[in-house]
C-alpha cells in the first residue's frame, strides 16, 4: 500500500512538472511578436533527498534561450534603427507546439499511471468489503 | 494462532512485487522528459521470490528470530537497458505502458488468488460465502 501512495505522489510531480513546462510554452507563443523577446527554457532533474534519488521530478531553473533574435525590416516601427530593422522575438512557433504537443504526451502518459495505481489500491481495499 | 496459508503469504508477495514495480513505471513515466535519466525496472517475481527462499532462515528454537521480521528485501533493481535518445534518456513511454498492463496484471492475479483463499477459510469455517 505504501509504494502505491509513493506512486500516486511520482505520477502527481510528473503531470506538475509537465504542466509548468505547458506554461512556459504558453508565454513563449504568447510573446512571439514582442520585439527583443527571448524564449524561455526550462529543462527536468529527478529530484534528490539527502543524497537519495526519489524518483520524483521537477523543473530546472529556467533559462532564456541565448540564440539570435529575429532581425525584422519595418522601418516605419518606433524601435527600427536607421536601417529600417528592429528585434524581434525568438521564438519559434513550429518548435513551440512540437514542445506543447511532447509536454501532452507526457502528462497523459503519468495521468495514466497514476490512474492505475489509483485502481490497485482501490482493489486492495475491496478485500476489506464483504 | 494458526499460521497463513503459504498460497496468502506469496499472493501478498506477489501484490507487493507488482506494487513496487509500478512504483519503477511511474519513477521512469515522470522522468521521461529528463535529460540523463536511465530507466529503471524491478527484477522479475520468479527470481526475486528464488532469491528471498534463499535467504529464507528456519526458526527451530524459541529463541531464533524468524527471517520475516526483517522485513521483506524490496527486490533488485535493474536498468532496462534500452537505446537511450540523444539527450541521455532511455525511458520509452510505449515500454512503460506494457510493463503497467504487466503490473496490474500480476496485481490483479494476486488479489484473485488471495480472495479465493479467504473465501476457502471461510468455508472451512462453515460461514459460506
Amino acid at each position: 500500500m505504501a509504494s502505491l501512495m509513493e506512486t500516486l505522489a511520482i505520477a502527481t510531480t510528473g503531470m506538475q512538472a509537465q504542466s509548468e513546462r505547458l506554461r512556459f510554452v504558453s508565454e513563449n507563443v504568447a510573446n512571439e511578436d514582442t520585439p527583443g523577446y527571448r524564449r524561455k527554457v526550462t529543462s527536468f532533474e529527478e529530484v534528490v533527498e539527502a543524497g537519495r534519488r526519489t524518483g520524483m521530478v521537477q523543473t530546472g531553473p529556467v533559462e532564456l534561450d541565448q540564440s539570435a533574435l529575429a532581425r525584422i525590416h519595418d522601418p516605419g516601427h518606433p524601435l527600427a534603427d536607421q536601417n529600417g530593422y528592429y528585434d524581434g522575438s525568438n521564438v519559434n512557433l513550429v518548435v513551440e507546439i512540437a514542445d506543447a504537443r511532447e509536454a501532452q504526451r507526457s502528462y497523459e502518459a503519468n495521468l495514466r499511471v497514476f490512474d492505475q495505481a489509483r485502481k490497485m489500491s482501490q482493489s486492495l481495499l475491496e478485500l476489506l468489503r464483504r | 494462532m494458526f499460521d497463513r496459508p503459504e498460497i496468502m503469504q506469496l499472493a501478498q508477495e506477489l501484490a507487493g512485487h507488482a506494487a513496487r514495480r509500478q512504483e519503477r513505471v511511474a519513477e521512469n513515466v515522470a522522468n521521461a522528459d529528463t535529460p540523463g535519466y536511465r530507466a529503471r525496472d524491478l527484477e522479475d517475481f520468479q527470481s526475486y521470490y528464488a532469491a528471498r527462499g534463499e535467504a529464507h532462515m528456519h526458526a527451530t528454537r524459541a529463541g531464533h528470530v524468524p527471517t520475516a521480521s526483517f522485513g521483506t528485501p524490496a527486490g533488485a533493481v535493474i536498468d532496462t537497458r534500452t537505446e537511450p535518445s540523444p539527450n541521455g534518456n532511455s525511458v520509452s513511454l510505449e515500454a512503460e505502458m506494457v510493463r503497467q498492463a504487466e503490473t496490474k496484471h500480476q496485481h490483479d492475479m494476486a488479489l484473485a488468488v488471495y480472495k479465493s483463499s479467504l473465501d476457502l477459510m471461510r468455508a472451512a469455517i462453515g460461514r459460506g460465502r
